[in-house]
Parts: structure tokens; sequence; C-alpha cells
């Protein structure tokens, strides 16, 4: 007993309990990584489909989630239903069966559908054989289709208005004499336009003849074009090859398409292209601003007192919170720089306002001023490892200032400066505040890099994975249904932080290992 | 072949071109990024500019009785009895449609701020008069203005004094609007009566009767045109309700001779002026079932018999003017935008704007001035004092920045705000600040140095982990989850402690080798199935700890029990998640500090027999306090500052309450949430600039404090 007050008193429990403190803040990230991980991966495997009596009638769906005394149904079928899910008492639960035609068919609108496949039809005519069959086998036709007319309808018919639009605009700013030639064109324009309107109508005639009729469990049936169809997954009687090959495909699917269904379901390709242009125009902007004043604090001002002060400035800045920068940005770039720009350049386009609302230029900008203390405080740090012993060789052997930065402290110093960058890069995709208030949208209808002229477009606006994580998660109207597509895109936010600032990482501590380490 | 000399020139002119450059580009980098705070600043500074004003020439105009401006006070009318209605724009006099009451007028009453009188021709019969100002579409120019007066009705009625006449929509089967009247009839009596507006029957007056015998001076309908606002000479104001049988619905002591009547925008704040000028506001309180008419603002005095008062179409404020003065105040500040002394003044009026003031004297001078008062709503009693708004029966602190209609006035107190600033400050700093010192300072004094190598990363990476995706696992999942099992949450550390206690007997069971080989240094991983196993206890008896303890429900424990209610996203929600974000700041700076401590300290402490905690509790800890006092400020930096975590894992409603199980609202967030909605220059758009201000430095002086701190902190370790 005496061993154990010793124990006690010299403070043995004490460590443990230090011990305590910082596992439990470790168990935090894991719980927090894995649990995102485990809801984000999991979500595009194909769960079996259960059908279940209840005394409301059968019920067909995915189990989803289960709890001592109820069980989640994912049920879809959200326009026969008007939900997704649905909480059913363990003790209404009868013949637990996994039929091995029932379906999951994922629709371009009202969300999945889950049930049987009753018949496919043709103009009109019943497809003989097995239904799942004929599907399968008239569903690359109508995805071709059905490709072909979105392509049609965004490129061609978003072309032409445009042009149309351009056009109106540059007749208002003509005089009377020349206008008869621009409104010829116009009118051509228009003829084109309305001809492209009846090739899309004929070819989605010819998409709404093939049908195809599905019942739910409880007898409603529902028709609608094959075209609409995005993939059917016969979850029960796949095997785990066929398991993965629909997993993967709906990960494709979730890296590479558009949105649909006001982003709760399709893919987030626009948002991880808007992430990826926003902070590679951010990059641009920060590098030169901030190797720039890096120099100049370390290699040409004069130290002191006043520069001492300013270094502490412009560190502390970083602590500014986000939303300030947001602040700032909205008023400096986009009201007072955005509508200068407007007003000189854009003036035929007003009130309608060009530069002078949020657009991914003002975004980036905003987020280069946001993260300019991390690419100057890497890069001092790293000017200042440089060897004293290289640059005094450098200077003796005749070269000049600019050519001993340039030739020898520079290179020395660009695994910092590029640490500085990728902190700067990974801080700047995760940051969301400052974007909600400077260009950030939750479906913007043109990415900010296409092929119409000037093909990079700065002043549109862009989605991003941190604001669709918001916008999905608290704004959406069915953020029941989309929640497992927000983990999936924060697992993959989280990636993109995580393996930019390890990266930074490994070639800081190369940097720290090749030069000794006692600088930093 | 160039000559040595040419190159060396050529790079020596680089040299100092280069050098130019840098200078100038890293000076211009430096100060555009210190130029945010000024810009910001700059943004933030009209709030708190004193109004300004600036006088017009004066012009001539006939004598006059009323007048009445447009919107933007380009146009102007005037009301005389012996003329009738006259019209200028620009100074140029317009001839109007004939129509009207016949000259000379007997009476006329004040025009209402929105362009409304009633006049009594020579014939007795009582015109109703909306002034409108033709203005064709898209034109500025005013050549091209015209007066276009309304008149409706024309009722014949005997002689009397025309006080107030009220127009009401019509509504239900009546398919014209009606009039509501008030009058003085030559014996001094207070009259009212009601029409149809096409009526062609001869108006009855009905008396009012004034209880205990007071003499009425001055009277207004309420909005509603129900009570009658009466004025008396003996310094009472009285609120009869004339939409049954008449009765005084509610009384209120003045002090003096009430001289004059009027509304603020909205029509709920009644404005009453006395013989030597005092000035207040009431309004009418309707709380458990009584009626009160409640003095709720004081202006300063006219230092003269108050004689009328026009309010303005877009804010609180209001025109009001003596027999030798006029001034604008605003209402819910009390404080005077504006003021002039105009000798022998017979009218004023204010442009429906409130930017234009007109004033006419007994000889027809026309003065005029604009008033340049952009965000008279916003003063320092407005942001940090209790504020008596419209509708509220006492002041409170108050944040409503938007409302459903037009007249709404905006409630920007940032009291409430800055307390949720502190209150999610205060609970994710007492949930992270034990656990990220406590682990800092067993990394850097017990932990194994493979271990430590492993932490440190890990801890840097979760810094860098997006608030948003922790915002959202918040908000989504743990909300949720707290909320289902929040006994068990709340059991865990005891569950965790008595497992702890339970087990240790066992510990010290374990042969000696094992617990000192594998123990020390590495006790982090054996805590972690303690910890994981007091989830389990804790999620295994809660259920049935809640049953025996607290009735079942937790909730409705602290419901019944404590008078607390447990909203889904709360603060210990917000806690918690923000603990995710300033653990891994205070933590890294910590253990920077606990590791610079000079191993001489430490080694000197255990050579003299301290136990390795001693050491680290008396000796390292303290050394190292100033460093771990500028990581506390970082922390608090950024949990000051943290935006999207706190927008999503709570409710955002600025409410002031220390509870645990509420939400709150936060500067931060509410920049966020507000800035989208805000008119671009309007008071709240400014508002929201100066809250970004006081966010920038006050991170920015916690960060400077911390960094002067570590900087102190690093001279003194030099020497060892």
């Amino acid at each position: 007993m005496a061993n154990i007050r010793e124990w006690w008193r010299r403070g043995s429990a004490l460590i443990w309990f230090s011990g305590a403190a910082l596992a439990f803040s470790l168990l935090m990230i894991f719980g927090l990584i894995g649990y995102i991980g485990a809801k984000g991966l999991g979500f595009f495997w194909p769960g079996a489909i259960v059908r279940v009596v209840t005394p409301e009638g059968p019920v067909l769906g995915e189990i989803t989630g289960e709890e001592p005394d109820q069980v989640q149904f994912h049920v879809a079928n959200r326009d026969l239903f008007g939900q997704d899910y649905r909480w059913i008492p363990r003790s209404e639960l009868k013949e637990m069966t996994k039929p091995l035609d029932a379906v999951v068919v994922e629709r371009l609108e009202y969300g999945p559908f889950i049930g049987r496949i009753q018949r496919v039809e043709k103009d009109g005519q019943i497809v003989q054989g097995d239904p799942q069959e004929a599907l399968r086998r008239l569903r690359p036709a109508a995805m071709t289709l059905s490709k072909h007319i979105r392509s049609l309808d965004r490129n061609e018919v978003g072309a032409l208005n445009r042009q149309i639009e351009d056009l109106r605009l540059e007749l208002n700013g003509t005089p009377p004499a020349g206008r008869p030639a621009l409104e010829a064109r116009v009118k051509a324009l228009q003829e084109t336009y309305e001809a492209t309107q009846a090739r899309l109508e004929v070819l989605r005639n010819q998409a709404a003849a093939v049908t195809v009729t599905l019942e739910a469990a409880d007898g409603q049936t529902k028709t609608i074009p094959l075209a609409s169809v995005v993939r059917v997954v016969p979850s029960n009687a796949l095997g785990a090859f066929g398991k993965t090959g629909a997993y993967l495909s709906r990960l494709w699917e979730f890296i590479a398409d558009d949105p649909r269904e006001s982003n709760t379901e399709g893919g987030i390709f626009p948002a991880i292209f808007g992430t990826v242009m926003m902070v590679l125009i951010m990059s641009v902007l920060v590098v030169p601003l901030g190797v720039m004043a890096a120099l100049y604090m370390r290699e040409y001002a004069r130290q002191g007192w006043l520069l001492r002060a300013l270094r502490i400035a412009v560190n502390n800045l970083a602590g500014v919170p986000s939303i300030v920068f947001g602040v700032f940005g909205l008023g400096f770039f986009v009201y007072l720089v955005g509508g200068t720009i407007d007003q000189i350049f854009f003036s035929a386009k007003l009130p309608a306002p060009t530069f002078g609302t949020g657009g991914i230029l003002w975004a980036a900008l905003t987020l280069a001023l946001l993260t300019v203390p991390v690419v100057i405080v890497a890069t001092e740090e790293a000017l200042a490892a440089v060897p004293r012993s290289q640059r005094e060789a450098s200077l003796a052997l005749g070269a000049t200032r600019w050519q001993t930065l340039w030739n020898v402290v520079i290179p020395g110093a660009m695994p910092g400066i590029l640490t500085g960058l990728i902190l700067a890069m990974a801080r700047g995709a995760g940051e969301v505040a400052p974007l909600m208030l400077t260009g950030v949208v939750k479906l913007a209808p043109s990415m900010p890099l296409d092929g119409t002229f000037p093909f990079l477009h700065l002043d549109r606006k862009f989605m991003h994975l941190g604001f669709h994580i918001y916008d999905v998660g608290f704004q959406s109207p069915n953020s029941e249904a989309a929640k497992p597509m927000v983990f999936m895109t924060a697992l993959l936010l989280l990636l993109v932080v995580v393996v930019l600032n390890l990266f930074a990482l490994r070639l800081r501590n190369r940097l720290r290992a090749r030069l000794g380490g006692g600088a930093f | 072949m160039r000559s040595v000399t040419t190159i060396l020139n050529r790079a020596k002119r680089l040299d100092r071109f280069m050098g130019r450059v840098i200078t100038l580009g890293g000076m211009t980098i430096i100060a555009a990024v210190l130029g945010i705070l000024i810009f910001i600043g700059k943004e933030a500074y009209p709030l708190f500019r004193a109004p300004r004003s600036r006088e017009s020439a004066p012009v001539r105009l006939a004598p006059c009785a009323a007048l009445l401006a447009d919107e933007t006070g380009t146009a102007l009318a005037t009301l005389d009895a012996g003329r009738g209605l006259t019209a200028t724009i620009a100074g140029r006099s317009l001839v109007l449609p004939p129509g009207g009451p016949a000259l000379p007028w007997t009476s006329v009453t004040a025009a209402s701020s929105q362009g409304h009188f009633a006049a009594q021709g020579a014939d007795g019969r009582i015109f109703f008069c909306e002034m409108q100002w033709d203005k064709p579409a898209e034109t500025t120019d005013p050549g091209l203005w015209n007066a276009q007066p309304v008149w409706k009705g024309g009722i014949p009625s005997e002689t009397i004094t025309l006080l107030q006449a009220r127009s009401l929509p019509a509504s239900g089967i009546a398919a014209s609007s009606t009039w509501r009247l008030v009058a003085k009839d030559a014996k001094g009596r207070l009259n009212w009566s009601e029409t149809e507006e096409e009526a062609q029957t001869p108006l009855s007056w009905k008396t009012v009767d004034m209880p205990g015998g007071e003499s009425p001076r001055c009277a207004l309908w309420s909005a509603d045109g129900t009570t009658l606002f009466v004025g008396t000479t003996q310094g009472t104001i009285l609120a009869v309700n004339l939409g049954g049988l008449p009765r005084v619905e509610a009384t209120a002591a003045f002090g003096e001779p009430v001289t004059a009547l009027g509304f603020v925008l909205g029509q709920t704040s009644l404005l009453a002026g006395g013989e030597k000028g005092t000035l207040k506001a009431l309004q009418m309180l309707r709380q458990d079932g009584q009626t009160t008419l409640q003095i709720f603002h004081q202006f300063q005095s006219m230092n003269g018999p108050v004689a009328g008062f026009m309010a303005s179409q877009r804010d609180k404020r209001f025109l009001v003017w003596s027999s030798d003065r006029l001034a604008v105040d605003h209402l819910t500040t009390e404080s005077r935008l504006f003021e002039a002394v105009v000798p022998d003044l017979r009218a004023g009026s204010l442009s429906a704007r409130g930017d234009r003031i007109f004033a006419v004297d007994a000889r027809g001078d026309l003065r005029s001035w604009t008033l340049d008062a952009p965000h008279p709503e916003i003063s320092a009693k407005i942001l940090w004092g209790k504020v008596h708004y419209e509708s509220y029966p006492k002041p409170d602190y108050v944040w409503q920045s938007s409302g459903g209609t037009d007249d709404f006035e905006p409630k920007l107190s940032l009291v409430p705000l800055v307390f949720g600033t502190i209150k999610g400050t205060f609970y994710a700093m007492i949930f992270a600040l034990p656990l990220a010192i406590l682990g800092a300072l067993y990394t850097s004094q017990f932990a194994t140095p493979r271990l430590r190598d492993t932490i440190k990363p890990l801890i840097e990476i979760m810094a860098a982990l997006p608030s948003v995706v922790l915002g959202f696992l918040a908000g989504l999942v743990l909300a949720p989850l707290f909320e289902r099992s929040a006994m068990k949450v709340l059991l865990f550390p005891a569950a965790t402690l008595i497992l702890a206690l339970a087990l240790f007997p066992l510990w010290r069971k374990l042969p000696r080798r094992i617990r000192l080989g594998w123990g020390t240094g590495w006790e982090v991983l054996w805590v972690v199935p303690l910890l994981l196993g007091g989830l389990a206890l804790a999620s295994a008896f809660g259920p049935a700890f809640e049953r025996t303890f607290l009735g079942g429900d937790f909730r409705g424990w602290l419901l019944h029990s404590h008078g607390l209610t447990y909203d889904q996203r709360n603060s210990l929600v917000v806690g918690f998640a923000m603990g995710f974000a300033v653990i891994p700041i205070i933590f890294t700076i910590s253990e920077d500090a606990l590791s610079a401590v000079p191993k001489s300290l430490s080694s000197a402490s255990l050579a003299c027999g301290a136990s390795p905690w001693q050491t680290a509790w008396r000796v390292v800890l303290p050394t190292a306090s100033p460093g771990i006092f500028s990581a506390v400020m970082v922390g608090l930096g950024r949990a000051i500052g943290e935006t999207m975590i706190v927008l999503m894992a709570t409710g955002n409603t600025p409410v002031m309450d220390w509870s645990p199980f509420n939400g709150m609202r936060t500067l931060a967030a509410n920049i966020a949430v507000e800035t989208p909605e805000a008119p671009v220059h309007g008071s709240l758009y400014r508002l929201l600039f100066f809250t970004a201000a006081l966010l920038f430095c006050l991170t920015f002086l916690l960060n400077t404090a911390a960094e002067l701190v570590r900087q102190h902190l690093r001279k003194r370790y030099e020497s060892f």
C-alpha cells in the first residue's frame, strides 16, 4: 500500500493522466479520419436489397442504419413515396428476403429507384424476352443518345446564345449606319439556333420512344425514358466481382461527372475542377509576391527594429481570421477594383456586373493574400538557412549581389520556397469562409476554363469542394439523402489537404536533414 | 566578342535594377498586406462620422402655413389658406390643374410625410389631397417633372378647424377608402368624424369627451384609425379608442402643455412636443391585457413651443420645428443630426429620404439644407449599450439585422455577438487547453523519442484539417449523436476514471520488467484501450444511469430541474469540434517551448531526487510558462476567428445565455451569415466591416503578444 501512495505522491499517476490527454487527442484525429473514410468509401458499395413485410405493406430497400429497436431503410423512389429513408420498428419486420430480381435504378431525376423492372418498351411495343436482358441490350444506344443531346444542349446552344448576346451588346454601341450588317448576323445566328433546337427536339422524341417501366415494392409503377437511366445495379444478383464493378463505376461517376438533383447526386467534377483552378491561380499569384517580399526583407532591407516589427506583423497576419480576408476581398477586389474595371471596360453590360461580382480571380487573390504570410515565412527561413560560406564564395568570385541571389541563394532556398508554396496550397484548398464572400457558388453554369475565347474566364463564379460540403450538408432541402455524398466530398478534400501537408512535411524534413537542422 | 567590361557593366546594371525592383516590390507587398486593416477601417469609418449639413442659398416664396417636399427634395409644395396649394420644382413655379377646395380655405391640416393633407374650402366642402409628382420614367431632369395633386372628396361640412385627416384603405365590401377626421370647433372642443370618400351627405361631427375637463390642444389618428392620440393643455397625452364606444385606453403624463404630435416611420412611435420645447417619444404597449402609453425616448429640448413634426420615409429620423428653430433627431439613438435657428419660422419639411430640409419663415423666405447623415442609426450606445427599440417593453441588447417589412428597424447591438464569441471561445478553450498542454508536457518530457517523432507530425496534420470538414462533422454527425447520447458523453470521463482505478491493481501485478520497459514512455498506447473501454462502459451504463437517476430522459430532466433547454447544435458540440482546430496549435507551440527548456535545469532537479513528474510540473512547466502563454494566445486567436465550425455546428441564434446546451452566434459566423445579404455601403455592410476590423485587431494583438513573449523566451535561453 505504501508503494501505491509513493507512486501517487511522486506523480506517476499524473504522467498517466497527461498521457491520457494525448491519447484522447490522437483518438480524435484517427476517429475523425477513420469515420469519414469509412462513411465516404462505403457509400458506393452496392448493399443488399432487402424485402420485408410490414403491417403497412411490403418494403424494399437497403438497410442503412440500425438501432436497438428500429432499422433504417433506404427505400428511394422519392417521386412515389416522398421520402428516401424510413425507420421501421424491429417488431414490425417480417419475412426478410433478398429477391434476386430487385434492382437499384439510378435515374437523372428523383434519385434512385428501388424495385423490379417490369417491361421495356420501344415505340410503344413491349420488347420481348427478359426485361433485364432487353434493358442491357438497349441501354448503350440510349446512353449515347442522351449524351449527344446533353452535349448539343450545353455546347452548341450555349455557344450560340453567347454569340447572339455579344452581338446584341455590340449592336447597342454601334452607330445606325453599321447596324443592318450586325442585325443580319444576329438573324442568321437566330436561324441556326432554331435549327439546332429543332434537331434537339427530334433527338428528344427519339430518346423518349424507348421507355422502361419500373415496379416498386408496393406495386406502383413508373415509366421513364431509358435515356434517363444512369445505371442499373441488380445488387442481390451480383457477385463480388460485379459489385466491385458497380462500385468503381459509381466512384468514377462521382469524380468525373456533373452534379444532378441540386448537387445531391451525380458527380462533383466541377467542384474538383474549381478547387484545383482556384488553387492554381492562387499559387501563381502567391509565389512571386511572397518570394519578393521575403527577398526584400531578408536580403535588401536594412535590418533594424522597424523590420523586426514588420516581420512580426506579417507573421501575425497568418493568424487573422480568414473571414476577415473574405470581407476585405469583397470590399476591395469585388466592389472597388471589380467595379472600376466594369466601369471602364464593360460599361456596355452594366448594370449586369462582369468583374464587379464575385469570381474566381477575386477568390484566388483573396486567398493569395491570406496565404502570402506562409510563403514569406517559409522563404525567409530558407534564405536564412543558405550557408554564409556559399554566398561569400560567390561574392568573392566577383558575382554581383543579384547574381549571387539568383544563382546561389535562391536555388539553395528552393525546397523551402516549395514547402511554403505547398503549405499555402493546402491552406488555400481547405479555406471556405472567404470564398463564400468572393465568388463561390453552389452550382456554376459554366467552368472557369473552357473552349470559348478567351478560354480562361477569370470573372466566372466557380464551385468548390469545401463550399459543396457546406452547401449540400446545410443548405440542401434533402440533406439526409445527400449526407453520404458529403462524406465522400469531405474525404476527398481531407485527402487533398493531408497529402499536400505530408508532402510539405517530407520536403521540410529532407531540407532540414540536408542543412543540419540548426537554422530552423 | 564582347569585352569583359560590357559584361560586367551589364551585370552591374542588372544588379542595380533587380535591387530596385525587389525593394520596391517587397515594400509594396508589405504595404499592401498591412493596408488590409486600413481598407477595412476606411469602409467602416462613415458609420461614426458626425452628420454634415450644408445650407443652400435662400429663395423668396410667399408666406405659407405648411410645406411639402418630394422624395428627393427637388420639388416643393406650399399650403396657405389664402393662396391654396402652390408647387415649385427646382425654383420653377408650376400652374396646377384646377380642382380642390374653393379659395380662400377656412382651414388646412399639416401635411403628412406621405404628402397627404385635408383642407376646407370657402364653401365649407372638405377635400383630401394626395400630393403626387409626375416624373416621367428615366428622367432625372426636374425640368420635365410636373406636380399632380390628386383631390378627393368635397364633402360638405360646417366650418371647423381641421387637425388631421387619415385615409384608411378600402376594406371588405366598401369600394372606396374611408377617412377619419379630427378637428377643433369654435369652442375649442375636439370633434371627430368618419366618412366614405365619395359620400355626398354632410359630415356629422361627434365630440370627443375629455376626462377630468382637460382641454385638448392637438390630436392625431393612429395608423389603423381606431385610436386618437390627444395632447392637452394640462400636459397629458391620451389614447382614446374610437373603434367602438369611445373609451380612454391609456394616458401618459407629459409634464407640460402638449403642442404637437407626430409619428416616426412605421407609425408605432408617437412623438410629442411641449410648450417649453420638451421632446419625447411614446409607444402603446399591450402587455398582460393592460395597455399603457410608455414614454421611451427623450430628445434634446427645442427651447420653445414645438410646432410640428415630419418623419423620414427611409429611417427613424424626423424633423421637428418650433417657432424659431428646426432640428432633425433620430428616434432610437436620440441623437440630434441637425439643428438650425430660423427666426419667425412658420413651417418645415423633410424630404422622404430625409436628406433635404426646408424651412419657411414669416416673410416667405425659404431656406434649405442638405443633410449628409448616411448612418444615423449607428452610435456607440447602439452597438454597446442597452437600447429601447419600438415595441420592446424595455431596453435590451438585440441583434436582428433584417425583417420582413419595409419599415423594419434593424437592431444592431454587438453585445450578443461579442458574448457569443466569448462563449464559443470559452467552451473551446476549457476543452482544448488541458488536453493540449498536458499532451505537450507528456510528449516533451515523458514520451520516448520515437513516439515523439511520430506524434508531432500527426498533430501538425490535425492543424491542417479543413474547418469546413470539422464543421460538417460537428453539425451533422456529432450534434445528433450528442443529442441521442448526451448522458453517455457526460459519463465518459467518470467511466474512464472508474475503469482506470479498477485496472490499476492488475497493472501493479504485472512484472516490473514489463511495467518499466514497456510502460515508461509508452503510456499513451496503454491508455488508448483504457479510453475505448471507458467509452464502452459509458455506453453500457449510460441508459441505466439515465433511467435510475434522471427519470429516463436527460433532456427532460435538464428542462424540469434546471430550466435549461437542450439545442441540438450547442456549445458542447462547438467546443469539441473547435478542439480539433485549437488543440494542435496550442500543442505545437507549447511542445516547442517545453522542449526548449534547457536540459541542465531538469537534470539538476532529477539529480536532487525529484520524480520525473515533479520535475516536469515544478521546473519545466514554470520555466516554459511564457511559451505556453503565447501558445494560449495564438489558440485564442484561432478560436475567436473560427468561422465555418461555428457556422455549421451552432444554430447561429444571437442569444445571451451561458448554458453549454444552447448555441450562440459569434462575430465571425455573423459576418459569414450576413455579408452576402448586406446592401453595399449600407449601415449593415459597414457594421460588418467594423466587426471584421475588430476581429483583425483582436487576433493581431493576441498574436503579437504571443510573438513578443516567444522572442523574449528565445533570447533568454540563448545563453544556455
